[in-house]
């Protein structure tokens, strides 16, 4: 039977924020910076959709938040658990496996789906 | 200040049954990367006025910010993830409360207590029983 990927489906934000703060703690502003850098701005979001996400991998263990005060400025800066670097491998697992499968299809390795 | 343009997309999140500590951490959060991007679009030259458009635009509009809030139900208040339980429990403290206040006070009394105490207890049970149906079949809209 074949295997289905609802979390893959939904989890790229988690995806890619959880791999943003795999090197190091950083705060929101930082994180879509960066998203912006290494994907090359091809992924496109309003920047404020960031937090739901932040707090619902903090409420589940994966993040965990801490204030700082850096030059009178309150930031909340999030670092990844264990809980979440073991989340970070099964979505890029995900990942992996569905896009192989994708460029499979797009480069036509099966034939063409019309002459199938 | 920031906070203050956020006010509507906070009184949207409350209204929507988000709980409340988060609501106000999303506001806070906003407010400082609000901050940033303002400092940002400034220091690329923009004026005051473009720089805040700028970055208001680049939050993204209320709307899309309650809605990614919304689609994730772990950052919901307990009685609006769970209206139904949360009725009863709400019920059955009111109704502990009851035979709750007089015991506080009628200690030393103990016989006369106790009769009393079960006499309320199975009252309460039935009176529970019957509010708990009723409220597991009448759920208030959010």
């Amino acid at each position: 039977m074949a295997q289905t990927n609802p979390p893959f489906l939904t989890g790229v934000p988690e995806l890619l924020v959880l791999r943003m703060l795999s090197g190091r703690e950083m705060y929101g502003y930082e994180i879509v910076k960066a998203m912006r850098l290494v994907t090359g701005e091809a992924i496109g979001f309003g920047e404020g959709v960031i937090y739901p996400v932040l707090h619902a991998l903090e409420k589940g263990g994966a993040l965990k938040a801490r204030r700082k005060s850096v030059n009178g400025r309150e930031r909340v800066y999030y670092a990844v658990t264990t809980k979440g670097r073991r989340r970070l491998e099964h979505l890029s697992d995900e990942w992996r496996r569905v896009s192989t499968g994708v460029n499979s299809a797009l480069n036509g390795a099966h034939g063409d789906p019309e002459h199938a | 200040m920031p906070d203050e343009r956020f006010e509507s997309l906070r009184l949207e999140l409350l209204r929507s049954g988000v709980n409340p500590v988060y609501v106000e951490r999303t506001i806070a959060e906003l407010g400082e990367h609000y901050c940033d991007l303002v400092a940002a679009a400034r220091a690329a030259g923009y004026s005051a006025a473009e720089a805040e458009r700028e970055a208001r635009a680049a939050l993204g509009s209320d709307r899309a910010i309650a809605a990614a809030v919304l689609a994730h139900p772990e950052l919901l208040c307990f009685s609006t993830r769970w209206p139904r339980v949360a009725h009863c429990l709400h019920s059955a403290a009111l109704i502990g409360t009851i035979p709750g206040l007089p015991v506080i006070f009628c200690l030393e009394h103990r016989p006369e207590l106790a009769r009393w105490g079960a006499a309320v207890g199975a009252a309460a049970t039935l009176m529970g029983a019957v509010m708990a149906a009723l409220n597991w079949l009448i759920v208030l809209p959010y």
